[in-house]
C-alpha cells in the first residue's frame, strides 16, 4: 500500500540533489554560476505537494519561483539550465497535460535535461494510477510513455532515492525525466 | 499608432540593438530571428523556436541564472499573447537585468499575417505596467528609439519596450535554415560556462 512522504524528507533529498548537480557542474566547467542558493523549484502549485511548497517557503537554500503556467515553468527551466542553474519542476498531472507542446519543443526536441515532480492529485490509495476512475490520474503514465519520458512513482518514504536517480537520468539522456508523487505529501 | 508616424523597420531596430548590446544574451523569436542570425550569427543568442510564446520565459530563466549579464528578449505580439501570464511571472521574479522588447505589428506574420486578437489596439504597455514591470514604455519612431536605447539597456529591470513596427522582410518560414535549437543551447551554455579542457 502506498504511503505519504514527509515534506522534510523530500526537501532534504532535493538539497542533496542540487548539491550533487552543482558539484558535477563545477567539475565540468570553468565558470559555474556562484549563487547563495542551491537550486530552483519552478512551481505551478500542486495540491498534492502543498506541504512541500509550504515548507519551502521557509527554506533559504532553495529558491521557489511560482509560474503562471507549466509552459512557462518548462521554458524558464530551460533558461536556467543554459545558464548553469539546477532546477526541479513541481507541477501536477493536469499541468503536464496543459504543457505537452512545450515539453516536446523544449525538453525533447531541444535536448534539455528537465526533471519533473508530478503530483497525482485524486489518485486512490488502493488502486494503480492506470486503474483510477479519474481520467487525470489514469492518463498521466500513458502520456509520459507516449512521449518516451522515463518515469517512476514515489509510493512512500523509501522511494525518495528516485529523485536524484531520475534527476541524473534527465542529465544523462539530455531530455525530460519525471517522478510521480503517488499520495499527498505530509 | 500615431497616424503621422511610419512604422519602424524591424531590421533597423535589430541593427541598433545589436550595435549597443555589448555582452548581453539575446533571445529572438519568430520574425525577429531570421535577421538577427544574419547580423549576430556567432554570439550569445538562443532563438525561441518550436515553442511559440516562450521567449520571455526563456529570457527569464537566463536572467535569473546569469544576474551579472543583461538579457534582451526580442519578442512578438502574437507570441506574447500565447503566454501572456509570463508578464506577471517575469514581474514577480523581478530580474534587474532583463529587457523585454516587444515587436508589435498586429499580425501573425509567419503564418500569413492574420490579425492577432485585438490587432494593434492591444495595449501591452498597460499590461506590463499592471503586471509590475519596473519600466514600460511604447516607442513609435526610430530616432526616438536610438536616443532612448542606451538608458533602456542600463535601466533596472524588468524593463518592457513596445516597439511599433511594420512587417519584417523575412519570417522563419521564408528564411528557413538556421542553427538547430539543441545546438544553439549547447553553444550558448558552453560560451557562458566555458567547459574545462579534457586531458
Amino acid at each position: 500500500m502506498p504511503e505519504s512522504i514527509p515534506a522534510t524528507l523530500i526537501i532534504d533529498t532535493l538539497k542533496d540533489t542540487f548539491r550533487e548537480a552543482r558539484a558535477a557542474l563545477a567539475a565540468e566547467v570553468a565558470e559555474p554560476p556562484k549563487h547563495g542558493h542551491l537550486g530552483w523549484i519552478l512551481s505551478v502549485p500542486d495540491t498534492h505537494q502543498k506541504t512541500v511548497l509550504a515548507a519551502l517557503d521557509k527554506e533559504e537554500q532553495i529558491r521557489v519561483l511560482t509560474c503562471a503556467t507549466e509552459d512557462e515553468a518548462t521554458t524558464i527551466a530551460a533558461g536556467l539550465h543554459i545558464g548553469g542553474e539546477p532546477c526541479v519542476l513541481m507541477i501536477q498531472h493536469a499541468g503536464l497535460y496543459a504543457s505537452v507542446n512545450t515539453l516536446r519543443g523544449v525538453a525533447m526536441d531541444g535536448q534539455i535535461p528537465l526533471f519533473y515532480m508530478i503530483g497525482l492529485l485524486s489518485r486512490e490509495k488502493d488502486k494503480q494510477p492506470r486503474e483510477s476512475r479519474h481520467s487525470m490520474v489514469r492518463y498521466c503514465e500513458p502520456l509520459l510513455d507516449t512521449f518516451g519520458v522515463p518515469h517512476a512513482r514515489l509510493e512512500g518514504p523509501d522511494d525518495v532515492h528516485l529523485i536524484p536517480e531520475y534527476y541524473r537520468l534527465s542529465l544523462a539522456r539530455k531530455g525530460p525525466a519525471a517522478v510521480l508523487v503517488g499520495l499527498e505529501t505530509i | 499608432m500615431a497616424p503621422d508616424v511610419k512604422p519602424m523597420k524591424p531590421e533597423e531596430i535589430l541593427q541598433i540593438i545589436h550595435a549597443q548590446r555589448g555582452s548581453a544574451i539575446c533571445v529572438p523569436t519568430m520574425t525577429t530571428s531570421p535577421h538577427w542570425r544574419t547580423i549576430a550569427p556567432d554570439d550569445l543568442s538562443v532563438t525561441c523556436v518550436g515553442f511559440m510564446g516562450g521567449a520571455s520565459s526563456l529570457g527569464l530563466g537566463l536572467a535569473l541564472a546569469q544576474p551579472d549579464r543583461r538579457v534582451l528578449v526580442l519578442d512578438g505580439d502574437g507570441s506574447l499573447l500565447m503566454q501572456l501570464g509570463s508578464l506577471a511571472t517575469v514581474a514577480g521574479a523581478a530580474p534587474r537585468n532583463l529587457v523585454h522588447f516587444l515587436f508589435k505589428n498586429g499580425v501573425y506574420h509567419t503564418s500569413g499575417a492574420q490579425g492577432i486578437p485585438g490587432g494593434l489596439t492591444v495595449d501591452f504597455v498597460a499590461m506590463a505596467k499592471g503586471a509590475g514591470y519596473r519600466t514600460a514604455r511604447s516607442i513609435h519612431d526610430i530616432e526616438d528609439f536610438k536616443h532612448r536605447l542606451p538608458e533602456l539597456l542600463k535601466a533596472e529591470g524588468p524593463v518592457f519596450v513596445e516597439l511599433h513596427t511594420g512587417l519584417s522582410e523575412q519570417t522563419p518560414m521564408t528564411a528557413g535554415g538556421g542553427v538547430p535549437f539543441p545546438r544553439q543551447v549547447t553553444d550558448l551554455r558552453a560560451k557562458l560556462l566555458r567547459p574545462r579542457a579534457r586531458a
